[in-house]
């Protein structure tokens, strides 16, 4: 089920929360768990089980670190279980990958399988894995209670796009949680904001790159259109996802991590993947960086295996290898030589200079094949046959001038800093049910009409 | 205002909203049809275990929520002005109002549509109308008449790409003929009333021992709210709608192959009971039908392969052929059309709107 869903909105929402608040609280993680199987179920029916499969699975070899901790056996069935978890992920998302490279390297004949993906497969695998590594680092007691395992990794606010939340984080709160005011309130407006980012901006920017994709008059000023406008998408697609994640936890008691703090703020490479997507690229910086030695040792070789990783992780195709390398290879650069560098810039040249890369991978991130990669990157620089305007690349410049400087705005930290400097903090609380209800209405109006909406994390 | 208090708002107002929508939706009667956007509604799906597990039943719950949704319109209405003041867009759903007309964008032009549309006729041309009389027109849409700041078709490689592959046969230009005020400002179709001249040039481009001196009446509806009137939900001011009749017109006799009946050539009960108030014209969106002239002073008959703008000017062709055939291609598949017809010696008009030909859509 998709959050910006009149289904989701107007029955699904409704219905759970009356439910979940007038049960007795020793019932209301069982409402919550059954509420996320039907939420998961309602898209992908057959995928259910592979889950339920996954919960299971992940309890058992809990119970067994946990017998066994602190013998060598611990050891075994942790790295059996991560096999095991793995195996899932690897089989269901990246078999085919696999075999066509195989068939294209080997020059053999081996049949595709055609396996579909689950959805959500990547978040809740990563969650798991986190839980039993964490189990056998002694990080977390062992969950004895199958529904709280099986609510943590299915808890439908973050089951399908993330963040990817550790079971460290929320442990207590599957146990005992507040339900307030305050938090509910905190979670609607969370929630409100997800959804116009995630309405209002991103798919309308959406339709924009769409339009982009198949133009036969795509000029100079199309590819930078196209190019500013894929990164706010993405941005706006994913954190307001992530907003509503955060704000929905929120409505049933938990508090889960932030997933972005500003990453087009960002004033270099390092600094921005410590704003994007940061319950991803901690798990990798905990469970892959750190254990294979981090700064200590193999120093270069580990960050490219990280970023590989991460790359894969986005889906199983080439570029998003090719994105993972070049932010690993970047990095690189940064660390060893060029920060100093960069550091001595003012501090608006820095943010150019990392939206600028970051721009730049998001065409390979959303590129289909390398040819078309290669042209949306000549495009920005007027290499090749193209002219520099044309009437369509005008049209939608003016088209979507607005929607792309509110992006703009709200993508940095301009407008939280104008709002912090008011001083009226009376009239910004008039003002906020007011805001919010008016973005919601809008935000469903545009739902209603049947606007192009599409996740594009949910792929991952 | 305090916090706690902006809370308790904030909390208050989103549970009365999704809740009263909860309720509402659930408690209102489904209905059939949007008169607005002139299309059935989905109804609610049928809930089978294959309809589940094959995960159909999400997309046609979300389809069935959104048509049924409560003030579904008003909602539509929202959205249009959000995103026509707020957010500056150029046009919402391809719709914009320009001096109160709405317009929708038919762009880009689709040489690979074009070329299958123009390979249809020439297959028509082949198996039915060699050694016929043929002549083609193509009608612009109303966008044609607009500044180059409007996103619109290259109009002269649109019609450059037809005369490449109508080449063997005779066309007629409109475009000099028509002007934006020769279109409702509600709806994609020609006026009527405005077609005169373009009439008298078809009629003598086709036959040029055709005259043109009828004199018509224009009769005047009442109000009209086109097409693009109810799905791009605006508030602009409704068109008229007028028809001319004479006494050629009104004593023929028009006769519908689909349901086969016989009907006058202005089907005035359209006028109150259709949402499409334009099918009062040769009784609206049909295959084939043909119109019988009982006071034709010559026996010729004329063939027009058509779309909708076909319906209004049709009429104003009958003072030369004792009988007209209207045949519209995206609705009957050209291969079986000698069942219905008999090619002899008629005169043949191909006139298709671009937006007709710009898409893939003749049989």
């Amino acid at each position: 089920m998709v959050f910006s869903s009149t289904v989701f909105l107007f029955y699904f929402l409704p219905i759970v929360l009356f439910i979940y608040y007038i049960v007795p609280k020793k019932f209301k993680n069982i409402v919550l768990l059954i509420f996320s199987i039907i939420f998961y179920a309602y898209g992908e029916p057959k995928f259910i089980f592979i889950m339920i499969f996954s919960i299971v699975f992940t309890y058992i070899f809990g119970i067994l670190i946990n017998k066994y901790k602190n013998t060598k056996y611990s050891k075994i069935i942790l790295i059996i279980s991560i096999c095991f978890n793995l195996g899932i992920l690897i089989y269901f998302k990246y078999i085919d990958f696999i075999i066509e490279n195989i068939n294209l390297w080997l020059s053999s004949k081996i049949d595709l399988l055609y396996v579909l993906l689950p959805i959500g497969i990547s978040f809740y695998t990563f969650q798991t894995i986190s839980y039993l590594i964490d189990l056998y680092r002694g990080k977390v007691e062992v969950q004895k209670n199958f529904l709280n395992l099986a609510l943590y990794v299915s808890l439908f606010p973050q089951l399908i796009a993330g963040p990817i939340v550790r079971y460290k984080d929320i442990k207590e709160q599957l146990e005992y949680r507040s339900h307030t005011i305050e938090k509910f309130a905190f979670g609607i407006r969370r929630f409100i904001i997800g959804l116009s980012k995630k309405v209002l901006i991103a798919n309308l920017l959406g339709e924009l790159v769409n339009i982009f994709m198949i133009s036969n008059e795509k000029s100079v000023i199309f590819f930078w259109i196209y190019a500013i406008s894929n990164m706010l998408q993405i941005y706006f697609d994913f954190s307001g996802y992530s907003d509503m994640a955060i704000g929905l936890g929120n409505m049933f008691g938990f508090e889960f991590p932030e997933n972005f703090n500003y990453p087009y703020s960002a004033t270099s490479i390092t600094d921005f993947w410590r704003r994007w997507h940061i319950s991803l690229s901690s798990w990798f910086r905990d469970y892959v960086y750190i254990p294979l030695g981090g700064n200590k040792s193999k120093n270069i070789r580990n960050i490219l295996i990280v970023w590989i990783l991460t790359g894969l992780w986005h889906g199983a195709e080439w570029n998003f290898i090719i994105w993972g390398v070049y932010f690993g290879i970047l990095l690189i650069i940064e660390k060893k030589f060029l920060f100093k560098y960069i550091e001595k810039f003012p501090k608006v040249l820095r943010i150019i200079y990392t939206d600028f890369i970051v721009m730049m991978s998001f065409i390979i991130f959303s590129g289909t094949d390398v040819n078309q990669i290669l042209e949306n990157i000549k495009g920005l620089f007027g290499i090749g046959n193209i002219s520099f305007k044309s009437n369509e690349s005008i049209y939608y410049l003016k088209s979507y001038f607005v929607i792309i400087v509110i992006g703009i705005i709200a993508s940095t930290t301009i407008l939280k800093k104008v709002i912090n400097k008011f001083k009226f903090q009376k009239f910004i609380n008039l003002l906020e049910p007011i805001v919010l209800m008016i973005l919601f209405i809008v935000s469903t109006s545009y739902i209603i009409d049947g606007s192009f909406n599409p996740f594009l994390y949910f792929r991952f | 205002m305090k916090s706690e208090t902006k809370n308790i708002i904030i909390v208050f107002e989103f549970i009365i909203i999704i809740s009263i929508f909860f309720i509402i939706n659930i408690l209102k009667p489904d209905d059939k049809i949007s008169v607005y956007e002139r299309r059935k509604l989905a109804s609610f799906p049928e809930i089978s275990l294959e309809n589940i597990f094959e995960g159909n039943i999400s997309n046609q719950l979300e389809e069935y929520a959104m048509d049924q949704f409560v003030s579904r319109d008003v909602f539509r209405k929202i959205k249009y002005y959000f995103n026509t003041n707020i957010l500056k867009q150029k046009d919402t759903n391809k719709f914009f109002i320009k001096n109160d007309g709405i317009y929708k964008i038919e762009y880009p032009l689709n040489e690979i549509a074009l070329k299958k549309s123009t390979q249809k006729i020439n297959n028509v041309i082949d198996k039915y109308l060699k050694g016929m009389n043929i002549c083609y027109a193509v009608i612009p849409d109303k966008n044609y008449y607009l500044q180059d700041e409007y996103l619109k078709i290259d109009y002269d490689k649109f019609i450059s790409i037809v005369k490449d592959e109508l080449k063997d046969i005779k066309y007629i230009d409109l475009f000099s003929e028509l002007s934006i005020e020769d279109y409702y400002r509600t709806d994609l179709h020609w006026k009527q009333e405005s077609l005169e001249n373009v009439a008298s040039k078809i009629s003598l481009e086709l036959n040029s021992q055709n005259r043109f001196n009828s004199n018509y009446e224009k009769i005047k509806l009442g109000n009209f709210y086109g097409t693009y009137y109810g799905q791009a939900l605006v508030d602009v001011n409704p068109d008229n709608l007028i028809y001319l009749n004479n006494d050629i017109i009104e004593n023929c006799i028009t006769y519908n192959y689909e349901n086969k009946k016989a009907n006058k050539v202005y089907d005035l009960e359209k006028y109150e009971n259709s949402n499409d108030k334009y099918d009062i014209f040769v009784s609206g969106a049909t295959s084939l039908i043909s119109i019988e002239n009982p006071n034709a002073k010559t026996s010729k008959e004329l063939i027009i392969f058509r779309d909708s703008f076909g319906s209004s000017i049709a009429p104003l062709l009958l003072e030369n052929y004792s009988k007209i055939t209207l045949i519209d291609l995206r609705y009957i598949n050209s291969k079986i059309l000698n069942d219905f017809i008999e090619f002899k010696n008629q005169d043949v008009l191909f006139l298709y709107s671009t937006i007709v030909l710009n898409q893939d859509i003749l049989k």
